[in-house]
């Protein structure tokens, strides 16, 4: 019984393989990917998680442009999930589908610290702010994007302009979000937070005259203009809003050299051009402009 | 405790978990008793209305009725209140009183259906109206039998507050969250929540247990 369990389960491996790789059928499953298969270390995380066959990243299922789940497909999309796509072929090497070395686990703002420390997830790339609050509980590689928090409002409203006019207004924002502190700092604390748990319910509050102004990072309210174009974007940013992608803490050395790792296949990311085709690719349709770097 | 570095968030959360809690329970037995009423009723329709009622809020999820409430009722025009905080703060415990209702619908029917059917014809027979049978007869005995699971409905009303958080009320749940996130104190801030939650259900399960006791005697 074991020998038949044990042939079948070779078959149907044999059979994805040579699905996924059809341009260059080969009889082992593994000979197709080691010649460019990255060497690292044994000592370290690279290896651990090259071993294990997948990398789990935690994204979010609802967070155009960045991460989106697509209902139609089921696949992953978003500038987010490209870039987990590029460190997965920076661990497994170049292929087709980086998809198969992937594991996505689903997650939130509030969620996003928690299943790192539970090592539920080996890296979070999620619109995540890199703050020094954070850094005590864990660690972020290089800045991989910057952006500013603005304001949200209807078409109409030509009273709230600046953050300053946010005073007295009423104001949604992610509950558990730097935002949410932004929002607090830039008004001195007068203007009435609306704390829901996602940023399309705060655009059905806006919508529906519940809140005067949505306000988080701009990339996100390009997400929310596209979905209701009787909205509008205004005043400068007023927070500096660098992501990183989150990472375990080293303790107990089960993260050797993941860090240093991250942080220079981020370099090559940008140096190499890469960065700026991803960015065309997602954020340029939203934003009508075009960066080589993050700083611009 | 971390509770009282952040008094407004806390105690203010509990205040309004109580307020909900109060206000909802309230209504869920006023509409829950007018609906066990209409399940037992002699006229068919209204047997099916009630019905009704029980199965549509006990069949959906409460945080579905909640987002209804406060983001849904206004695509139709119907708000609770032009302040975005009362209207969300209306929405909760409008929400729980509704949800609850079905619960204690069908507690209270068994209670009503309890009662001897050969005191209902006796009463009948002595000359009482329907609604002085039920109000001379029927309902007092009921009440008694239902305080026990009614007292079960009110501790899980309180708890289910903690739902009203996602349509942004500051509640005791959304305190902790919003603590948690400035100060990455989860374990702190959500056992705070915990410790103030059980203030509130465990004096109200012994004062339930009490008064199940007092009803044994009684009777």
């Amino acid at each position: 019984m074991k020998r038949i369990i044990a042939t079948l389960v070779a078959v149907i491996f044999a059979a994805t393989a040579c699905g996924g790789a059809s341009t260059a059928p080969s009889a082992t499953p593994a000979a197709s990917a080691t010649p460019s298969k990255p060497k690292f270390e044994l000592s370290t995380y690279m290896y651990a998680i090259q071993t294990k066959g997948k990398i789990r990243i935690g994204t979010q299922e609802d967070n155009f442009p960045f991460s989106v789940k697509n209902p139609a497909t089921g696949k992953w999309e978003g500038f987010d999930v490209d870039v987990g796509r590029e460190l997965a072929k920076a661990i497994f090497g170049t292929s087709d589908d980086p998809d198969k070395n992937i594991e996505y686990v689903a997650v939130t703002s509030a969620t996003r610290i928690p299943s790192l420390t539970d090592n539920k997830a080996d890296v979070i790339i999620k619109t995540f702010t890199i703050t020094d609050e954070r850094k005590q509980q864990i660690d972020f590689s290089d800045v991989y994007f910057i952006t500013g928090q603005r304001i949200l409002v209807k078409k109409s409203d030509d009273k709230i302009k600046e953050a300053a006019d946010l005073a007295e207004k009423t104001v949604c924002a992610q509950r558990g979000s730097t935002s949410e502190q932004n929002v607090t700092k830039a008004t001195g604390g007068r203007a009435k937070l609306l704390l829901l748990d996602s940023y399309p319910a705060c655009l059905l509050a806006l919508q529906q005259g519940q809140a005067d102004a949505v306000s988080t990072d701009e990339t996100i309210l390009f997400g929310l203009v596209k979905q209701d174009p009787n909205t509008k974007i205004v005043g400068k940013p007023f927070s500096d809003e660098p992501y990183g992608i989150g990472i375990k803490k080293n303790q107990g050395n089960d993260r050797n050299g993941f860090v240093p790792f991250v942080n220079q296949w981020v370099g090559t990311l940008i140096s190499g051009g890469t960065w700026a085709k991803l960015y065309e690719k997602h954020i340029t349709p939203v934003s009508n402009d075009k960066k080589q770097t993050p700083k611009g | 405790m971390i509770a009282f570095q952040f008094p407004d968030l806390f105690f203010g959360g509990l205040w309004l978990t109580i307020q909900i809690s109060v206000l909802g329970l309230a209504g869920a037995l006023v509409i829950g008793t007018a609906v066990a009423l209409l399940r037992v009723s002699p006229t068919a329709l209204l047997r099916w209305v009630g019905g009704a009622y029980v199965e549509f809020f006990r069949n959906t999820p409460l945080v579905v009725q909640l987002f209804f409430l406060f983001l849904g009722l206004p695509l139709i025009g119907i708000r609770f209140s032009t302040d975005t905080f009362e209207n969300n703060f209306r929405a909760a415990f409008i929400g729980m009183g509704l949800y609850h209702a079905a619960y204690v619908a069908e507690v209270v029917r068994g209670g009503l259906l309890g009662v001897e059917r050969g005191q209902i014809e006796a009463a009948r027979s002595l000359g009482l109206s329907y609604p002085q049978m039920l109000r001379f007869v029927q309902l007092p005995q009921t009440f008694r039998s239902v305080v026990p699971p009614l007292g079960n409905i009110a501790i899980a009303l309180v708890k289910n507050t903690a739902l009203a958080s996602t349509i942004g009320v500051a509640e005791l749940l959304s305190a902790a969250e919003i603590v948690e996130s400035r100060t990455f104190r989860a374990e702190e801030s959500y056992l705070a929540a915990t410790f103030l939650f059980l203030v509130l259900t465990l004096p109200l399960g012994f004062v339930v247990n009490t008064l199940e006791r007092r009803m044994v005697i009684a009777r």
